[in-house]
């Protein structure tokens, strides 16, 4: 089982994802560019407060061809969407603790990017989410929210 | 100014649309032609002395409600050019007769407050909506709003598959067969706070009582604080505009009136004014008027399918009732007697008049849907309680808007020449009635702008329908005004529709322009500069 924010867990997630993705039946066709940005807001071990972890993600017709961990924001790089909340509220989803759609609706999360696409892609989305959630088991080091002890 | 013969993109209309489709295509390096046909920019957009010299009223657009939510605002810059928003602390109240009083404020806790002394239960289920709403409401925008439109099938299977209806207590699919007034039913029990919520989905032309308008209520209370007034009038907005076209090149030409677009082979490749002038457009030609003047008096007949042309003719649906406004100069503040309960009522940029109930607002609708005139209830706005330039010194103008036909029962529209000064004293009188202190020797002048005079002086406002057709389910999304027309293009190759008539709809939204721009940039190949994900 991979510790969270290592490469082992980025690939597990990876996997998980791709997995799920292709039992799908209709799989749209298109390639993204997605950036992730988790913000330490003062509670999350795994981020210093203030800082932000930048990760980009590529999809290609529904599988992550690649990702990677930026230092600081490239805006020579086209994106499809960004993702944009604080680091409490990504630990929690990734815990299975918090559902993603309500953080996006609570706007605890911000989306931005051509909300059509996602809206009509609703089941792949969908399935994207869960995969991120539940898909693997995640060691926590410094342990998982609400922070109360390593697990 | 010299006219070229030949422009990249002819846009025929300059209201906020017009001007912000300009714009964007000359920030693209397009050669951009505006034609104006009135004497100015603007529209909607006009800001003129109809009472005396240096008191300036806001003839049509006076709210803007998304300020800071539209993206042009920014990537214009439009406070750049010179613009200057307010955001009035006290946004909205609602008088009622017994004088009582309701006040909407920037500050929630003071809107809850206030709530609260008509119900506790109440202003808790507000607190809730209102925090859902505005929790999404930037999904929702960026959805809804500032896109190109979803189908409604697709946008309800999503609502399905992301589970909403569990997640929220507030939004469902159901709403889609919900009236606000069934959706305030179910979650109010005040019928006061309940007219209140219903009249600020009326005054955004969400008619209370219309079928399904409960799918599109909540994003209204998710911007219900973002009332914002344009400092100098509301004309302002439009010169910002059209000084960022001029600023990259574009070109507004005003007293133009169009009266072809021409078609060359299936294409639109440009049009001629009523002075027979012909412009030759190379790329695009983008129609921000009317369905009506666009496909059945400017495009010759041959030119379109017989049978898209009779959809225009009997499909395109307007709304069913207009606005009818009083605009004062006036020597004094408007000192309510309301003010004993709620002082702040005193500070409120509008007040709603004496509507108690949705059960009363149904009555009115009733009788104007048949052409009747109402006991006025207008909605009573003192821009100079937060603009300090649009009166003179120790004076202040004020605006009284009544829901009115915009053909009277008796004598059709034409009747409003004979009625207008009549109604617009019982307008007053009924200001007055909460306000004793605007007496006969503190209103200097006033002057009405009636339903029929909409339609003569913006005559894209097809019978004073200041929303560019009918809020309605069945004319939303992409079905709006046409499903031919929903995606902004049109079946002459190169014509676009990119004014009030698309989605999202009419007010100072900014949204049929910037979104038929993604369809263009999409067909023309345009960098979209402006998408910064």
């Amino acid at each position: 089982m991979p510790d969270i924010y290592t490469s082992d867990w980025y690939e597990a997630v990876k996997e998980a994802i791709n997995t799920a993705v292709a039992k799908l039946s209709d799989v749209p066709q298109d390639e993204f560019t997605i950036a992730v940005e988790i913000v330490g807001d003062g509670t999350t071990p795994y981020v210093a407060e203030g800082d932000v972890r930048r990760f980009l993600i590529r999809l290609e017709a529904g599988q992550c061809a690649w990702y990677r961990e930026l230092d600081e924001d490239d805006p020579s790089v086209k994106l499809n969407y960004r993702f944009t909340g604080p680091g409490t509220a990504f630990d929690s989803i990734a815990a299975g603790l918090a559902d993603p759609i309500d953080a996006a609706l609570s706007g605890t999360i911000k989306v931005r990017g051509d909300m059509r696409f996602l809206m009509r892609q609703a089941e792949m989305v969908q399935v994207l989410l869960e995969a991120y959630s539940q898909g693997v088991d995640t060691v926590w080091p410094k342990g998982c929210p609400p922070y109360d002890g390593v697990n | 100014m010299v006219l070229k013969d030949t422009y990249d993109a002819i846009i025929i209309g300059a209201g906020h649309n017009g001007l912000t489709l300009g714009a964007y295509l000359a920030r693209s390096g397009l050669e951009v032609l505006v034609l104006e046909r009135r004497h100015e920019e603007g529209g909607g957009l006009c800001s003129e002395e109809v009472t005396q010299a240096g008191f300036v009223h806001n003839i049509h657009a006076n709210y803007h409600t998304f300020v800071d939510m539209a993206p042009p605002v920014g990537d214009l810059d439009v406070r750049g050019h010179g613009i200057e928003y307010v955001r009035p602390e006290v946004q909205m109240a609602s008088i009622f007769d017994d004088g009582t009083a309701l006040t909407i404020h920037t500050d929630m806790d003071k809107t809850l407050a206030s709530m609260a002394r008509f119900s506790e239960k109440d202003a808790a289920t507000f607190e809730r909506l209102y925090g859902e709403a505005h929790g999404f409401i930037d999904l929702l925008l960026g959805t809804l709003m500032y896109q190109p439109p979803l189908n409604v099938k697709d946008l309800t299977k999503a609502l399905g598959t992301f589970g909403v209806e569990d997640r929220s207590e507030f939004l469902s699919v159901k709403l889609r067969r919900e009236t606000i007034n069934q959706f305030l039913d179910r979650h109010f029990e005040n019928d006061r706070i309940k007219a209140h919520l219903a009249f600020h989905g009326a005054v955004c032309s969400y008619t209370n009582d219309v079928m399904g308008l409960a799918i599109g209520y909540p994003l209204l209370i998710g911007k219900i604080d973002n009332w914002h007034l344009c400092v100098g009038g509301s004309h302002r907005l439009a010169h910002a505009l059209w000084r960022d076209l001029a600023q990259h090149g574009g070109v507004m030409w005003s007293d133009a009136e169009v009266t072809n677009i021409l078609v060359d082979g299936g294409r639109a490749v440009g049009v001629r004014t009523a002075d027979g002038i012909e412009l030759q457009a190379r790329k695009l030609v983008a129609s921000t008027v009317s369905v009506e003047q666009t496909f059945l008096e400017f495009i010759d007949p041959k030119e379109i399918p017989e049978e898209f042309a009779h959809k225009v003719k009997t499909e395109v649906v307007h709304k069913d009732w207009s606005l009818f406004s009083v605009h004062l100069a006036m020597r004094t503040f408007p000192e309510y007697i309301a003010a004993e309960f709620d002082p702040d009522v005193n500070r409120a940029w509008v007040v709603n008049l004496g509507i108690e109930s949705t059960g009363q607002l149904d009555a009115d609708w009733k009788t104007i849907r048949a052409g009747g005139l109402v006991d006025p209830r207008p909605n009573a706005a003192v821009n100079s309680l937060y603009d300090p330039v649009d009166a003179p010194p120790g004076c202040t103008t004020g605006l009284l808007r009544q829901f009115a036909p915009f053909a009277l029962a008796d004598g059709g529209e034409g009747a409003w020449d004979e009625m207008g000064r009549w109604y617009g004293q019982k307008c007053i009188d009924t200001w007055r009635r909460y306000a004793p202190n605007l007496t006969d020797d503190e209103i200097i002048d006033w002057s009405v702008f009636t339903p029929h005079d909409i339609a003569r002086k913006l005559p894209n406002m097809v019978r004073g329908d200041w929303m560019m057709g009918e809020i309605s389910l069945a004319n939303m999304l992409d079905q709006r005004p046409l499903p031919e027309l929903g995606e902004y293009r049109t079946p002459v190759e190169g014509l676009y529709m990119a004014g009030s008539t698309q989605h999202p709809h009419g007010f100072i939204t900014f949204g049929p322009g910037y979104n038929a721009l993604q369809v263009i940039a999409d067909d023309l190949g345009i960098e979209k500069w402006w998408q910064q994900i």
